[in-house]
């Protein structure tokens, strides 16, 4: 079973209006950290998922999800 | 989405990364050297190297113009923008990455270059430990910023 993280930051930062230059300041990160949780390339820690959370106004399940892939 | 501002962190670490590019290039040639006057004390690379000796202070002046020409700014160690860089979990996640591989690298490469500077050279005890000592510092540095580079690429 592989499992794959999901995220939705892409859509909640459209429907705040927000660049990722933004959601990089109002989290306290990078804005390439913010592209590569986006783009999937990095999985970030509970701190940083915390941090990205807070900064779009919803809990972390919102933004993030475990998708099953059996085979 | 490919979203371009002009953050001080951005500015930095686009500096970052070019002077990353040029410190890879002068390792390599650092290391070429070192490992061509080891292998050949006499050859042409050392002939090359006690004429060009002036250009060594020329070098470092360029390096420390460089260094201030940042747009005015400079790499503040206390600076918000810096701490915001060096705390980047995507940097250190990618170095982390680096050194990694760049260990094994140099783990793995341990055998091929003793048996290139051993039996290839047939160089002296004391020279072919600093052909190893020179090499190997080489491969697991250039190793390191190459990997980084690559996988701290947009």
């Amino acid at each position: 079973m592989t499992e794959t993280l999901r995220n939705a930051i892409k859509v909640e930062r459209a429907r705040r209006d927000l660049t990722q230059a933004d959601l990089a300041v109002m989290a306290g990160v990078t804005r390439r950290s913010v592209n590569a949780i986006e783009t999937g390339r990095m999985v970030p820690s509970v701190l940083l998922a915390l941090k990205i959370a807070r900064a779009l106004g919803v809990t972390v399940e919102t933004i993030f999800r475990l998708d099953d892939a059996s085979g | 989405m490919n979203d371009r501002t002009e953050h001080p962190s951005e500015i930095l670490q686009r500096f970052s990364r070019r002077n990353l590019y040029v410190v890879l290039v002068i390792v390599l040639l650092l290391g070429a050297t070192g490992i061509a006057l080891t292998v050949s004390p006499q050859g042409a690379v050392a002939r090359s190297s006690q004429r060009a000796a002036w250009f060594i202070p020329v070098a470092i002046a360029i390096i420390a113009g460089v260094q201030t020409s940042l747009a005015r700014r400079r790499w503040d160690p206390k600076s918000e923008e810096v701490q915001l860089i060096l705390n980047d979990e995507w940097r250190r996640t990618n170095m982390a990455r680096a050194s990694r591989a760049a260990l094994v690298t140099v783990l793995v490469a341990q055998t091929p270059l003793a048996w290139t500077f051993g039996f290839l050279t047939e160089l002296p005890p004391v020279r072919l430990a600093f052909a190893m000592a020179i090499s190997t510092i080489t491969l697991g540095l250039a190793t390191l910023l190459a990997l980084f580079l690559i996988f701290d690429r947009e």
